[in-house]
């Protein structure tokens, strides 16, 4: 122990940092259970969206091949829309199971990194060694961090492909449950719940509760991003009776409403209703909306925010570290 | 720590009184009590919003039992926007995300009761007291599930106000995948189930996040299997040849017969030919909504000698499957915590 304490001399030595590949390797060995566990959870995953997808393609097949007008043979077209109606069900209810996945990727591979070595004392180690910690922890983060995000990517992009026929037969992409999953959104809430993670393991130190937090913060960022801020990204359009006007991808209805002669809004149930029954003079009826031809515009603002405040937040996690220990 | 290597006397021992089991409670809520909060405090969340949640859809179905003369284009009108409109679907995504709640609690309350202590070394110590590693297995794992299983019971009951309108209206089965295991004493039987599966887990694989994910992925497998493969055959469904089913009645299977004999595929497809119709499956073969305009498919396989079975398991087998299957999920976690027992016994000995 009488090395650490001699005194450096200044221009004796700077040794050579330890290399990135090295840090890399270690990284592997670190993680490659985990890593390899996940992806193959994720392949049958993947397996599952392949195998529903193509038979979803197939019954939307025969509907998308039905001439639209002036058909000889219309019961064909029927009867395959009712075959191909049938999926819905399960289509609705994959993505809202997928919809827990980022949480639950992001918070058991982040929260652990840097959570597990302060709560191990792993960290006196590890840190003190010739890589240094700031390089360490960006060694230790960078591999997860990409490669979560990574297959986060891939398996969205498998998503869409699967929830394809939907979205042509008037689904809307821009609607909650279903913009989160697509796109380059489903990524970045991904590495977003990784970097809470990381956050929450340095601050909370205990890797349990640090999971837990992490879930919990990234469930109410997404419940407030998908109930409050998404329609903040560009001002919705209002519409009056009828229609949606633009055809093509289909709108995201955020809400519809109806008012009086006089301009004020009727809010009674029962009133609604009767005026769904039979419209009458001066009443109008109201519909808040964002376009369908907005949804990249929105995923990239999604994205870019996410991506942003993913930074920010590891960039706090390792500053946390550097001060810690100085 | 002589006192230690010196050797037993025989009849020593039997005086010592073991350690009374009321002072391991004491340690284990001592020790869990951040869990035992924790559970609480998260369905306590969940069943605030599902009262939030649960008092407009009240209202909404208040008034659509008030409406009168039921028959009246207003009121069905009112009732079909009920059924079909956004309090369903509503409903509907809160029991799709509800089903993780029950993973949840035995990745987090679970897995860590025995993967902490092996993991962080502090079994060597809590193992070699006086009360012994069984007992102090058995006595931990014990309370907490009670706990836990409680907890989830009241959660359950408040999950059943929330979705009883939808119920009332006789427009759903309460069969179903995602409702079935949320309710009655379904849900506490599944959360204990995913409790001793955490608990048994942690002392496989001895640490804590591993044994949290292989909880959760257990559960997930386990829950997708009995939904899919076993709930089905609880008892023999019946099987009709009547084709308007209530909408209570959980469908498991229908297709087509001729003279009593299921009809095959190509046996369809020859009477559809001349209208130009083609059957994809001699199975399913269902009418969505009423857009068919003047032409039934159904109606005219009917007349062609055709009978559409269906078989289905009726609404009111709801307590009869309910505790079938709490009864065989209750024997599965006093087998998963005997087994974890042993595991810890045979670990310390």
């Amino acid at each position: 122990m009488t090395m650490l304490t001699t005194p450096a001399q200044p221009g004796q030595h700077t040794p050579r940092p330890v290399p990135w590949s090295k840090l890399a390797w270690v990284s592997w060995r670190q993680y490659r259970v985990a890593l390899l566990s996940a992806a193959s959870l994720l392949g049958v995953l993947a397996l599952y969206l392949l195998i529903m997808g193509l038979r979803i393609r197939t019954g939307y097949a025969s509907v998308a091949s039905c001439p639209q007008l002036g058909s000889r043979l219309p019961h064909t077209c029927e009867a395959a829309l009712m075959l191909f109606g049938g999926y819905h069900v399960w289509g609705e209810t994959t993505a809202a199971l997928l919809m827990a996945l980022p949480m639950l990727i992001g918070a058991f591979a982040g929260a652990p990194i840097l959570g597990r070595e302060l709560e191990a004392g792993t960290f006196r180690f590890s840190w003190t060694q010739g890589a240094g910690r700031t390089r360490w922890a960006l060694a230790r983060l960078a591999l997860p961090a990409v490669t979560v995000t990574a297959v986060a990517a891939v398996l969205s992009q498998l998503f869409g492909w699967f929830y394809y026929p939907f979205f042509a037969t008037g689904d809307s992409a821009l609607a909650p449950q279903l913009f989160e999953q697509t796109g380059i959104a489903f990524a970045a809430w991904t590495l977003a719940a990784f970097a809470i993670g990381t956050l929450a393991g340095v601050l909370i130190r205990k890797v349990v509760p640090a999971i837990a937090a992490a879930m919990a913060a990234w469930a109410g960022l997404l419940l407030i991003t998908s109930l409050y801020l998404r329609r903040l990204y560009q001002a919705p359009l209002n519409l009056h009776n009828g229609g949606h006007g633009a055809s093509g991808a289909s709108p995201w209805v955020i809400s519809q409403w109806w008012t009086g002669p006089n301009g004020k809004t009727i809010t009674t149930e029962n009133k609604i209703i009767s005026l769904l029954n039979r419209p009458e003079r001066g009443y109008t009826q109201w519909t808040t909306y964002e376009p369908g031809t907005r949804y990249w515009h929105f995923q990239f603002i999604e994205g870019a925010w996410l991506l942003a405040l993913s930074v920010l937040l590891i960039a706090a996690a390792i500053w946390l570290i550097r001060r810690r220990a100085a | 720590m002589t006192v230690l290597t010196t050797p037993a006397q025989p009849d020593q021992g039997k005086n010592l009184r073991p350690v009374p089991w009321r002072r391991m409670a004491w340690v284990t809520w001592r020790q869990h009590r951040f869990a035992i909060g924790g559970v609480t405090a998260f369905l306590g969340v969940l069943a605030l919003y599902l009262l939030i949640e649960g008092l407009p859809i009240r209202s909404a179905y208040a008034a659509v039992t008030a409406c009168h003369p039921a028959s009246s284009a207003v009121c069905q009108s009112l009732a079909n926007n009920f059924n079909t409109g956004s309090y369903t679907f509503q409903a509907g995504i809160v029991s799709a995300l509800l089903q993780v709640t029950a993973a949840l609690i035995g990745a987090f309350a679970g897995a860590p009761v025995l993967a902490r202590e092996l993991e962080s070394g502090t079994f060597r110590y809590a193992w070699t007291q006086g009360f012994g590693p069984r007992r102090w297995a058995a006595a931990k794992l014990a309370l907490l599930a009670v706990a836990v299983a409680a907890v989830a019971a009241a959660f359950s009951v408040m999950f059943s106000w929330y979705y009883e309108p939808f119920f009332a209206s006789g427009a759903q089965t309460p069969l179903g995948s995602t409702l079935f295991d949320l309710r009655g004493i379904a849900f506490a039987a599944w959360t204990l189930a995913a409790f001793t599966i955490g608990a048994v887990a942690g002392v496989l694989i001895r640490r804590v996040v591993p044994a949290m994910a292989a909880t959760i992925v257990a559960w997930a497998g386990l829950a997708y299997v009995t939904g899919t493969y076993l709930r089905p055959h609880y008892e023999a469904p019946l099987v009709t040849a009547n084709p308007n089913m209530p909408g209570s009645a959980w469908v498991i299977g229908q297709w087509w017969a001729r003279g009593g004999r299921p009809a095959s595929l190509s046996a369809l497809n020859q009477v559809l030919r001349p209208v130009g119709l083609r059957a994809a499956t001699a199975g399913r073969f269902q009418v969505f909504g009423s857009h068919l305009g003047n032409f039934n498919p159904v109606q005219y396989l009917v007349r062609h000698g055709f009978t559409q079975m269906t078989s289905y398991q009726p609404a009111s087998r709801f307590w009869t499957f309910q505790f079938i299957e709490a009864g065989w999920l209750l024997a599965l976690s006093l087998l998963l915590v005997a087994a974890t027992v042993w595991l810890v016994r045979r670990r310390a000995a």
